[in-house]
């Protein structure tokens, strides 16, 4: 049943390569939350190769099908963090305002510790995002967290729409600004590079649609416009192929942003941060914008000063469809007691906190009808919970992806790395630091020494 | 052949001792390998203008031939890197003037290191020593590639003798080189993300620009004229698959990333400098990319047993526990790394080796060490000779010991892997430079060596060779003397000069950015030479030697 990682290692067999592994497994005797369709008491959930194939009572196992006993435990969609920077090797490309043409995708690090952590949290997929240095940042990837495989490809969950990171206010205009003396200096700047480079992008399909209609006129001569996978990619965002995903905090901006796409047909729109969300809420939802916020984490710069635990539930009772997510390898580890602090800060209703980790941030990256929820067809990712997942006592159990059990804690060793580092110093006197610090502008820390 | 053989005797005279009197040798009474596992005992090679005439037991040898008497030596094919630095001195570091720099978004080539129009045959230096130091331990032919980052030029196919660039060039380009390597910070492309796609972006700017002028070439009449490009241009043989891409690829993750430029763009692939492939095999096979592994190998500090630790194990605390878990971690990651050769061998698939990081002092140790991991001694000389000739498409010209192959030939007195065996030959394109076997050094005479006199030195550090002289002067227990810096130009005194039995160590005060650093080489003197290492502070430790300067 679990994936036996460090067996395999400890013989020295190598962790090769499989295809994107698919298991069959019946999860039993659990009290089964599946968001989307209320509360199953005592019932089953079966995964056949990858794929929750029926929920109910007194199923049976397949043949050879592993079994979990889920007695007195509680069945949750696994975890979904729209935020994270995990499993990348790089996060920001910080070396021009706009780097729409990079992907976070060819940096995936299947090697990540985090990764694992991850899933000892209960949480089975992250959006791997670009940082925010950059208005117009990296396309970002989104991932499943398939841990032990040594292959970028396993990881990304094929199929997921195209996401891409912009970035507001403070972090742009400083790299590119303060840092280089260029636009954007200031949130008006901002605006600036999001409306030439959208208009650039228009010329740009223009050039090749007049092209394309001309070239096999017999005395055709002219010339294609220059490939360009920056404005190829932006010219993408127009046609509606990539969800902008806006690092963002203040109101004015994430307006300015709206009316921005509003002028450019651009409708997939997902606001990240967005501390001041709460004031512009009905605007929100009118746009059909959404939000993926922190629980309860600000003030840690000017832009932030403003902002309240209540965002997630003001946001949620306005009906904009609301996450909460880490933006960090130590949070993503218990994005189960954030979402429960919004019981605390707007006593939203058990379903509502689940949805905010489960089935909204699968909204938001577009694969809400693949995960996000418990229902027969959808993937089998899922976590089980030792009392309920919004308890302050809820302990991860069982974290499985595709039917495979990726995190048991009952077998959970000690050293989980997948290729330890040849030269490494060992030293257990001294505490490694695997610090927290703000991985959105990682790559950027020269910038602050000056 | 007939340009091989007119060069052949320019290059005549500089590559060995004295004026040869002739271009046939013959070197008899030699056990032969010809290729793994082909092995003529006591035969004789017979070389001609630099092409092996004949190979065999008993084979006639023509009286203008210049004997050379191997009495059961060894001789085995010249040995080929896929992929190295050879001849290609690393530049000097130049600090970048950012006031000059308009926009960090599009920096100059230099600075953004896209320069695939480079030819690493126009950059070739003869004299350096790394062509000297490749071609006594065995290599005679080598890929070289420029030093630079995302893109740095045309590799070429050498030959490790010549005089000048010219006579080292077998084949001029044999594949654009490239490297996952961004440009420095604040410039694009910087990190990994922006070097792919910054990659596929030329690329496919290349076969539009390359589309564009075959039809501009048909007919030209009423286009826009094509704008010369070269950058694109360096792309055009990869696009027609004329010559492959090189891509140096140490990691697990930059093997995998640069199949996947090759699946998303097209290109034929080879991977150089492969230290962690033993996971991805098959996803390489699959890809058909020819493979160099790297002989630069992680090192096991062994560790000094402490029977009496062993005897109170009881006492173990918990973090000593940890430590041993972390220890064997580590030893199994690093035998992994030691087994990648024989693991890619059990996988059916050919490689040749690449040696743009190991220093060739160490390529016969490692070499060692891949033989206690599963390699065969007939695997290794696959993997020096056949296999590399083959993924470079020499077979007809290198690789083995037949007649009609070039005259490139390495002579040992014993087996090559035996620890004790010395290099007395070698032979490339039919020169013959001859190697002295070393006397082993007298140990415990209690005799101090002499250091006085005038000394050459050149050190390995990060800023590129320094070389200089140091000059000692005085008596035992009172020297003193100078070191001169060719890169500052400035000569400094010697703060401490000692002598300990055969040990020179000498230190004196060194100026970095306004920082006073005391330097410190030790050394061991050999009569004439010396070897040793140059420690500056916390900027680590580099290989130094030294040669005594004939008095005037």
């Amino acid at each position: 049943m679990k994936k036996n990682i460090l067996t395999a290692l400890l013989l020295l067999i190598s962790v090769g390569l499989q295809a994107q592994e698919k298991g069959t497994l019946l999860i039993k005797n659990g009290t089964v939350l599946t968001i989307t369709n209320g509360i199953k008491e005592n019932s089953d959930v079966l995964i056949k190769d990858g794929k929750i194939q029926k929920i109910g009572t007194g199923l049976k196992a397949p043949s050879g099908a592993d079994v979990i006993d889920a007695k007195g435990m509680y069945v949750m969609p696994g975890i979904i963090d729209a935020h994270s920077h995990i499993a990348l090797s790089a996060i920001n490309e910080a070396t021009s305002p706009v780097t729409a043409e990079v992907s976070t995708g060819d940096a995936v690090n299947p090697l990540d510790i985090a990764i694992y952590r991850a899933l000892a949290g209960g949480v089975t997929l992250s959006h791997a995002m670009h940082g925010s240095a950059n208005a117009i940042g990296g396309q970002c990837e989104t991932i499943k967290h398939r841990y032990g495989t040594v292959d970028p490809e396993e990881l990304k969950m094929k199929g997921a729409p195209r996401t891409i990171k912009f970035a507001l206010g403070e972090n742009p205009t400083r790299v590119h600004g303060s840092g280089n003396g260029i636009l954007p200096r200031t949130r008006m700047g901002v605006e600036e590079v999001f409306r030439n480079s959208f208009s650039e992008a228009n010329e740009y399909m223009a050039g090749w649609n007049e092209y394309n209609a001309k070239k096999n006129q017999k005395s055709f001569k002219g010339v294609a416009p220059k490939y360009d996978l920056r404005l190829e990619t932006l010219a993408d965002i127009l046609k509606g192929n990539i969800i902008i995903h806006c690092h963002s905090y203040r109101a004015d901006e994430i307006y300015m942003l709206m009316q921005v796409c509003k002028d450019y047909g651009i409708k997939r729109l997902v606001f990240q941060h967005v501390n001041e969300g709460f004031k512009v809420a009905p605007e929100l939802a009118e746009f059909g914008a959404m939000a993926s916020v922190f629980s309860d984490w600000w003030a840690y710069k000017f832009e932030v000063y403003y902002s309240t635990a209540y965002n997630a539930t003001i946001l949620t009772e306005n009906n904009v469809v609301t996450s909460i997510n880490s933006d960090s390898r130590e949070l993503i580890r218990h994005l189960y007691h954030e979402a429960a602090k919004t019981q605390k800060y707007g006593s939203l209703p058990n379903d509502k906190a689940l949805s905010l980790i489960t089935i909204n941030p699968a909204k938001q990256l577009g694969i809400d009808d693949r995960v996000g929820s418990l229902e027969e067809g959808k993937e089998g990712d899922v976590a089980i919970f030792k009392n309920h997942p919004l308890s302050i006592y809820a302990v991860p159990m069982y974290t499985i992806v595709d039917g495979i059990v990726e995190f048991d804690r009952e077998n959970d060793p000690a050293d989980m790395r997948i290729y330890p580092n040849p030269e490494e110093q060992i030293d257990v006197t001294i505490a490694v630091s695997d610090s927290e610090y703000d991985r959105c502008m990682q790559d950027t820390e020269f910038l602050f020494n000056h | 052949m007939l340009w091989l053989l007119s060069l052949n005797s320019t290059i005549h005279g500089q590559e060995i001792d004295l004026e040869p009197v002739t271009d046939t040798y013959a070197i008899r009474n030699a056990n032969i390998v010809q290729s793994p596992g082909r092995v003529i005992s006591m035969g004789a090679v017979l070389i001609e203008e630099g092409v092996i005439k004949s190979v065999g037991k008993s084979i006639n040898i023509p009286a203008n031939a210049k004997i050379i008497e191997a009495d059961s030596m060894y001789i085995y094919a010249g040995f080929i890197d896929g992929l190295s630095h050879i001849g290609l001195p690393k530049p000097k570091e130049k600090a970048i003037d950012r006031s000059q720099i308009k926009d960090p978004a599009n920096p100059p080539n230099d600075l953004s290191g896209i320069q695939p129009e480079r030819l690493a045959s126009a950059m070739l230096g003869p004299k350096d020593k790394s062509v000297s130091d490749m071609r006594k331990i065995g290599f005679t032919t080598a890929q070289a590639v420029p030093h630079g980052l995302m893109l740095p030029g045309q590799g070429t196919l050498i030959l490790l003798s010549g005089e000048t660039p010219d006579q080292m060039v077998y084949r001029k380009e044999t594949s654009m080189y490239a490297q996952l390597e961004g440009a420095p910070r604040r410039l694009y492309p910087n990190t990994v993300i922006g070097v792919m796609a910054k990659y596929r972006e030329l690329y496919r700017q290349a076969v539009q620009s390359k589309d564009y002028l075959k039809k501009y070439n048909a007919n030209p009449a009423g286009m826009v004229r094509p704008e010369q490009n070269f950058i694109e241009e360096a792309f055009y043989p990869v696009i027609e698959k004329k010559t492959p891409v090189t891509f140096r690829a140490e990691s697990v993750l930059d093997i995998q990333r640069a199949l996947t430029l090759k699946s998303d763009l097209g290109f034929d692939l080879m991977l150089g400098e492969v230290k962690q492939g033993w996971d991805v095999i098959d996803k390489i096979k699959a890809s058909n990319a020819k493979v160099f592994l790297s002989l630069d190998l992680p090192e096991i500090k062994e560790e000094k047993q402490d029977s009496e630790k062993d005897e109170v194990s009881a006492s173990k605390t918990e973090s000593d526990l940890e430590k041993e878990r972390l220890e064997k971690r580590k030893k199994e990651i690093i035998d992994l790394h030691y087994q990648q050769a024989s693991t890619f061998k059990d996988k059916g698939l050919k490689f040749g080796f690449s040696t743009l990081e190991v220093k060739p002092k160490d390529i016969k140790k490692n070499l060692s060490k891949l033989l206690e991991y599963g390699m065969t001694e007939s695997d290794l000389i696959a993997a020096l000779t056949t296999h590399p000739a083959e993924l470079l498409g020499l077979s007809t010209v290198m690789g083995t010991i037949d007649p009609g192959k070039m005259a490139n030939l390495v002579v040992t007195d014993k087996p090559y892997f035996d620890e004790k065996s010395n290099i007395r030959y070698v032979i490339v394109d039919g020169n013959v430079q001859s190697y002295e076997v070393k006397k082993p050094k007298k140990k415990g005479t209690g005799k101090d060596a002499m250091p006085k006199g005038k000394w050459s030195y050149s050190a390995d550090t990060p800023n590129g060779t320094v070389t200089g002289e140091i000059i000692i002067t005085g008596e035992p227990d009172d020297y003193s003397g100078t070191i001169s810096n060719s890169q500052t130009g400035q000569t400094t005194d010697l703060t401490e000069v000692s002598v300990g039995g055969g040990s020179l160590s000498l230190s004196f005060p060194f100026d970095i950015g306004g920082n006073n650093i005391q330097i410190q080489i030790t050394a061991e003197i050999d009569g004439n030479t010396f070897e040793g290492n140059m420690s500056v502070g916390q900027l680590g430790s580099f290989e130094v030697e030294g040669q005594r300067e004939p008095k005037n």
